[in-house]
């Protein structure tokens, strides 16, 4: 039978969630249609013990919220409905800004407005979790591209113990993972078929916060496995907007900025176990700060990829893992630049994007002449500026396409005070890391 | 066994025989080594064996010398080099373990020698030479065993390095050089001291007696050196595999054995870019006059790659091509006066202050570019960085990288210019940086993006070919291709349909000619195949290949849908399959003929904003499929190029957001993204990329439901071609499918299909002798098959009258229309031909009949089905 389309729909009904034998089964549906199942599987699930099971039981129910929002943004109905026990007055807080801001580039995109549809009902109270002594360890998500992997060297050369995690199926990934040297956990996640048919009957499609969706899953394989912290990799440069609409600040990385960072490690803290820790290592550092890093080490030249559009692929040459035309592999080719050996760079990439007159406008965005910051996970505007004016002070550089007119057209409209890369370099700003790990950005200083 | 009479006389000549790793790492092929030497021996020769480490041995050895202060690690190592060689020692069945241990205990002093901490570089010498000592002494010991008997001669004792200008203390013990010429005294002397000698390769003694290393290829270095000292009548590298070869087989699996090559060429064909023979090994040997044979030692039968001073009357021709990797360009433009004095001299003394090497170098009179070639210090130092600033005081400096730099190699390069012509026209489209082309006339180079150079050099090896710059036809130069020695899991071993029922076509040709013939029951095989593929969904027919009727049928029954290109074949197909299996890919369509295919139910395919911008109500509301130019095309030839700006096909990818906008504005459903970049191709790669990329872009739309990568698939249709291996085909597509899952994969063939199913007959009209050329005339003309006029396409020709007579006449084989490109096949070898002789013109399934015209009014060739 066809799927009705989503977008008549009235509600969006959350029916339940289940655990069993490693995996997590989140259920949901609008109106009377068919159940949505969702399936994540944990490998070689040991048994929960007693004194977790209370704080995996909440778990459970923030990834069935937060997983939610993949099925709730085909339709975006004017109601949502919790059968299976309404949320807390915080809870239902943090899911209201989770979903109205992490789908704000999904709104903006389809020209919707979703403040007077999201609001998550809520009910009772709670009680404040205890500690439950998880062991001190880390999971540390690996998502191929250079942040993660700076995390991993940082955390191998701090000596924490920490487990490589990632959540579907990318070669690429478990590849980079390999390279980290560093024990590996792969978590699978099956999307209910249904939504795809959702999509051919012509539902609402764009950009969700995957990272919260990550995160809670990351959640419970804490609580399952037993570790007390769980290590992102999101800078600075992830809390700050895209672009405004309709006076509402759209941010595409919104679910990597501090304010979802800090918001959803007190919920855990008060929620789940006051022990377990929901942090982001480089917080304190640029995009550029988080690039130099990476240049200290060649072993994931052949293996990274930070481009979105041919990431799932891992292929022997540059161009199977770099398109080479999106905003990601044009920031990261820029803030590369600046720190590495102009042939290992070219090298990495295959092709040099910077002597490449077709790919002005790309570079323009970043450096936010002409238009708006991409929706994309890239550096602010004057980290990509800084970056570019330092090449065009490197005689092996200035004589490239874009280099060039970089000189003769961009440079003479900025402010020459504010294209300074070692100011860009400092860390700054708050971070949210357990005692243990505090010490990390700040001996990078 | 050694017999009075096969003894060598006083002056009887020397061979020097040189045998790798693998070839002395198991007793089986220790035999084969000891069966070479003694063929040699009984032929009067005396022989030189030179001898690498056990495979993996000089590895460890490296090991131990870089394990710097971890002791426990050089004991470990040491530990599995004894037991490889206490075990090899065994089995060989060896007695008298003396010597061998001799070395074990020279290990075991080393490895813990204080100066091991340091790696001071004479001991890390001796620690490496050790793996060739110890492999000569087993070999020594096993071959006289055998009734070989072998005398151990220690290479140091013969070959003296010489210090370099320039060289330093790295490279004096561990990348040495011996300066080596014809030693009457030194041959003498051995002569007198046996028959059958065994020698280490790899190294050498310097003027204080020490030991030192001979670097990379090292082995083949030794054995040339040998060679030239005791002016040997040849040295053979022993190998495992038949030679040089015309390309790196592993990318042209039909490069062609060169059976014969002059010192130089060879030199430049190992510099260039083959593996199999490091080009230090030639110099010795060319000075000396040494001629050096490459052979592989699992096919001693082949003669392998011979080389020896040119012969001056051979006819010019390519030899290979290579290309070589990762080559860093720097131009420098100069920014003093005009005609500045001593400007390259400026530029070049900073390069040699920074250690840098130049390769090519090509001038104008402002400009001077040079090449780098890749190395570690570029990647991870600054070296280029501090060279840019320093070269910026003198010019403006350009750094032109990552590149690729493609050679043709061959004696007389210069006189082959307007041959190259068709294959220079490869480079079209591609950024060409560099071109150079050194006076002594062998090579020619071309530096292009290394991004474009994907798939470069085995379109270069097909166009030298079929330009016949490369005379591939001559057997002095030329021998087997490598697929025919070696991939055995890549030969044709099947016999094509007609061969089997050629009294069938012989009775049909009596009736009538020119006719085509189609075989149905390779029709269905050929689709049968492609349904046995895991990863695509649904297959569609490309009618436009063969619409005849019974054609259509046979394919619509195995489950194909059809893929139309006009409204009379969307009438044709719509007759034989269900609305829902019909495809309209047409291309610069007028408006009506979308409704009309809307109308039939066929999924229509746009590639233009133009019908959106200006034809938007046809298509409101609708589900289409968008097909896109991925920026570059792929094939046998330019006309069959269907993607880059130069195609009139598919989307430009800038425009594809404003295609969105359109369609969002008429409620148009992208459901599908589509690209076809070219006919013909036989590399899986170009799907992946292909599938990959439109998946990708898949991502940028909300309904799409299928990616339609296209057709394609290559036929092979020289001899020596490999056929596409399906099986690759789908694991590649397999993967891609994982990560996306979401996406059906469509693929929609022609030519795979129905080219091989198909044959032309016709009939000798005449035949005619021109000066040196014979041409054969028949009835069947390019107005029957236009596709070696339009496409330089290859068609095997055979006379199925004589099917069984040598061919051994070379042929222009050509038709009865007025028009100098009516040729269907040139320089063909086919048995002496007569009037009324049935000529076969195979794999004309495809694009044969469907593109038959009446020009001059002739009618072209009916069709019949078998």
């Amino acid at each position: 039978m066809p799927l009705s389309d989503p977008r008549k729909a009235a509600a969006f009904r959350f029916i339940r969630a289940g655990y069993r034998d490693g995996v997590a089964q989140l259920v949901y549906a609008f109106d009377q249609g068919s159940e949505l199942v969702e399936r994540i599987t944990f490998p070689d699930a040991p048994v929960l013990p007693p004194e977790r099971e209370a704080a995996f039981a909440a778990a459970l129910k923030l990834l069935h919220f937060v997983a939610g929002v993949s099925y709730y943004k085909a339709g975006v109905p004017g109601l949502i409905v919790v059968e299976n026990g309404e949320p807390d007055t915080p809870t239902a807080q943090l899911l209201d800004a989770l979903y109205l801001h992490g789908l704000g580039e999904f709104a903006y995109q389809n020209g919707l407005d979703l403040r007077e549809h999201i609001r998550f009902p809520r009910a009772g109270t709670f009680t404040p979790a205890t500690a439950l002594g998880l062991p001190a360890r880390s999971l540390l998500p690996i998502g191929g591209g250079k942040d993660s992997l700076v995390s991993a060297e940082l955390l191998r050369q701090h000596g924490e113990n920490a487990t490589a995690v990632w959540v579907g199926n990318s070669p690429l990934i478990a590849a980079c993972v390999v390279q980290t040297g560093l024990p590996g956990l792969n978590i699978r996640r099956e999307l209910a078929p249904e939504l795809f048919e959702y999509n051919k009957a012509g539902a609402w499609n764009g950009h969700i916060p995957v990272t919260a969706i990550n995160s809670a899953i990351l959640v419970l394989a804490a609580l399952l496995y037993g570790y007390d912290s769980i290590v992102f990799s999101n800078e600075r440069s992830a809390s700050s907007a895209t672009l405004e609409y309709d006076g509402q600040a759209v941010n595409h990385q919104w679910s990597k900025s501090w304010e979802f960072e800090q918001s959803l490690a007190a919920w855990l803290r008060s929620h789940v176990a006051a022990d377990l820790n929901y942090c982001s290592l480089l917080r304190p550092l640029s995009e550029l700060a988080v690039t130099r890093l990476f240049a200290r080490e060649v072993r994931y030249d052949a293996f990274f990829s930070s481009c979105n559009r041919n990431f799932r692929i891992l292929g022997p040459r540059p161009a199977d893992r770099w398109c080479g035309h999106c905003p990601k592999c044009h920031f990261v080719f820029l803030a590369l630049a600046p720190f590495v050996p102009k042939p290992r760079l070219l090298g990495i990439f295959g092709r040099n994007l910077l002597d490449d007159d077709t790919q002005q406008q790309g570079f323009d965005a970043l450096l936010e002449f002409h238009g708006h910051k991409p929706f994309e996970c890239v550096g602010e505007g004057r980290e990509s500026r800084a970056a570019l004016y330092a090449l065009s002070e490197r005689p092996e550089w200035r004589e490239d396409a874009l280099v060039a007119r970089f000189r003769q057209v961009v440079l003479p409209q900025l402010d020459a005070a504010e294209l300074d890369l070692d100011a860009l370099l400092r860390p700054a700003g708050p971070q949210g890391l357990p005692p243990r790990l505090a010490g990390i950005p700040d001996a990078l200083c | 066994m050694n017999s009075l009479d096969s003894a060598p006389r006083a002056h009887a000549g020397w061979i020097v025989v040189k045998f790798g790793g693998t070839s002395v790492s198991t007793r089986p092929r220790w035999d084969t080594i000891g069966r070479i030497a003694r063929d040699w021996h009984a032929q009067g020769k005396r022989v030189l064996i030179v001898v690498s480490a056990l495979s993996g041995i000089t590895d460890k050895l490296k090991a131990i010398a870089e394990a710097g202060g971890d002791s426990e690690r050089r004991l470990q190592l040491k530990a599995e080099i004894a037991a490889r060689h206490e075990a090899m020692f065994d089995e060989l069945g060896l007695a008298d373990r003396a010597t061998l241990q001799y070395w074990l205990d020279r290990l075991a002093a080393l490895a813990a020698d204080t100066r091991a901490e340091t790696a001071e570089l004479p001991w890390q010498a001796e620690v490496l030479a050790l793996g060739e000592q110890m492999s000569s002494t087993l070999g020594q010991a096993y071959l006289s065993a055998q009734g070989l008997t072998t005398r151990w001669l220690d290479a140091r004792q013969h070959l003296l390095a010489q210090a370099l200008p320039n060289q330093n203390a790295w490279n004096c013990y561990l990348s040495a050089s011996v300066p080596t010429a014809p030693d009457a005294a030194f041959a003498a002397g051995l002569a007198a001291q046996g028959e059958v000698f065994i020698s280490q390769g790899f190294m050498a003694r310097n003027a204080a007696g020490e030991t030192v290393i001979l670097g990379r290829g090292g082995s083949d270095t030794s054995a040339a050196y040998f060679g030239a000292l005791l002016k040997a009548e040849k040295v053979e590298i022993w190998t495992d595999v038949a030679g040089m070869f015309s390309a790196n087989p592993r990318i042209v699996p039909s490069a062609r054995l060169l059976s014969r090559l002059d010192y130089e060429e060879a030199q430049e064909i190992a510099t260039t870019g083959a593996k199999v023979l490091h080009p230090r090994c030639l110099n010795p040997v060319r000075e000396a006059q040494v001629p050096l044979v490459v052979r592989d030692t699992n096919r001693p039968e082949l003669a392998g790659t011979e080389i020896r001073a040119s012969v001056a009357a051979a006819a010019p021709s390519v030899k290979a091509v290579s290309e070589r990797r990762g080559i860093t360009l720097i131009s420098m433009e100069s920014i003093g006066m005009w005609q500045q004095v001593g400007f390259l001299a400026d530029v070049f003394e900073r390069f040699k202050r920074h250690g840098l090497s130049i390769d090519l170098i090509s001038s104008a009179e402002t400009n001077v570019t040079v090449s780098l070639d890749p190395s570690e210090n570029l990647v991870n130092s600054d070296v280029l960085s501090a060279l840019a600033a320093d070269l910026a005081e003198v010019c403006r400096v350009k750094v032109i990288a990552p590149c690729t730099a493609v050679t043709l190699v061959g004696r007389g390069m210069r006189s082959l210019l307007p041959r190259l012509a068709g294959v220079l026209a490869e480079f079209d489209l591609l950024r060409v940086h560099l071109v150079s082309q050194s006076s002594n006339n062998l090579n020619l180079t071309i530096v292009v993006d290394e991004a474009a150079a994907d798939g470069l050099v085995p379109t270069l090896h097909a166009a030298l070919i079929k330009t016949e710059a490369l005379r591939a036809e001559d057997p002095a130069v030329f021998g087997p291709a490598w697929s025919e020695l070696y991939a055995s899991a890549t030969s044709r071993a099947e016999t094509p349909w007609w061969r089997l029922r050629r009294d069938d076509l012989l009775q049909m040709a009596a009736q009538q000619t020119p006719r085509y013939v189609y075989d149905l029951a390779t029709v269905r095989e050929r689709a049968r195949r492609l349904r046995s593929l895991a990863a695509t969904d649904r297959w569609f027919y490309a009618l436009k290949a063969n619409s005849h009727p019974s054609v259509l049928q046979a394919i619509a029954d195995e489950g194909f849908g059809l893929e139309c290109v006009s409204p009379a074949e969307l009438e044709r197909a719509a007759a034989l399959v269900p609305a829902d299996r019909l495809l309209f890919t047409p291309n610069f369509a007028p408006q009506h003929e979308y409704a009309a295919a809307f109308g039939l139910g066929a999924r229509v395919t746009l590639d233009n904003l133009y019908p959106l911008q200006h034809w938007g109500e046809t298509f409101r509301g609708r589900e289409i499929i968008l097909r896109v130019d991925l920026g570059t095309g792929r094939g046998h030839h330019d006309k069959v190029r269907t993607g880059g700006a130069g195609s009139k096909f598919g989307l430009s990818l800038d425009q594809v957001e404003e295609f969105r906008q359109l369609a969002r504005r008429f409620d148009v459903a992208v459901v599908g993204l589509h690209a076809h970049l070219g006919s013909g191709i036989l590399d899986t790669g170009h799907w992946r990329e292909v599938y990959a990329q439109l998946a990708a872009l898949a991502q940028r739309f909300t309904r799409i439901e299928a990616i339609n990568i296209g057709g394609g698939l290559g036929v092979p249709t020289r001899p020596d071609d490999a056929p596409l291996d399906l099986a690759a085909l789908d694991a590649c597509l397999v993967e891609i499918k994982q990560a996306y899952p979401q996406f059906q994969l469509w693929m929609e063939p022609g030519r795979y299909l129905v080219a091989e199913a198909g044959v032309l007959v016709a009939r000798v009209t005449q035949t005619k002798r021109k000066g040196e050329y014979r041409y054969v005339g028949v009835d069947a003309g390019m107005n029957s098959l236009i596709r070696p006029a339009l496409y330089d396409a290859w068609h095997e020709i055979v006379n199925l009258t004589r099917e069984h007579d040598t061919a051994d006449t070379l042929y222009q084989v050509v038709g009865p229309i007025c028009e100098s490109g009516d040729v269907l096949g040139s320089n063909r070898r086919l048995p002496e031909c007569r009037d009324g002789d049935v000529i076969l013109i195979a794999q004309a399934g495809a694009y044969g009949a469907s593109m038959a015209s009446h020009y001059n009014l002739r009618i072209p060739a009916g069709e019949s089905v078998v």
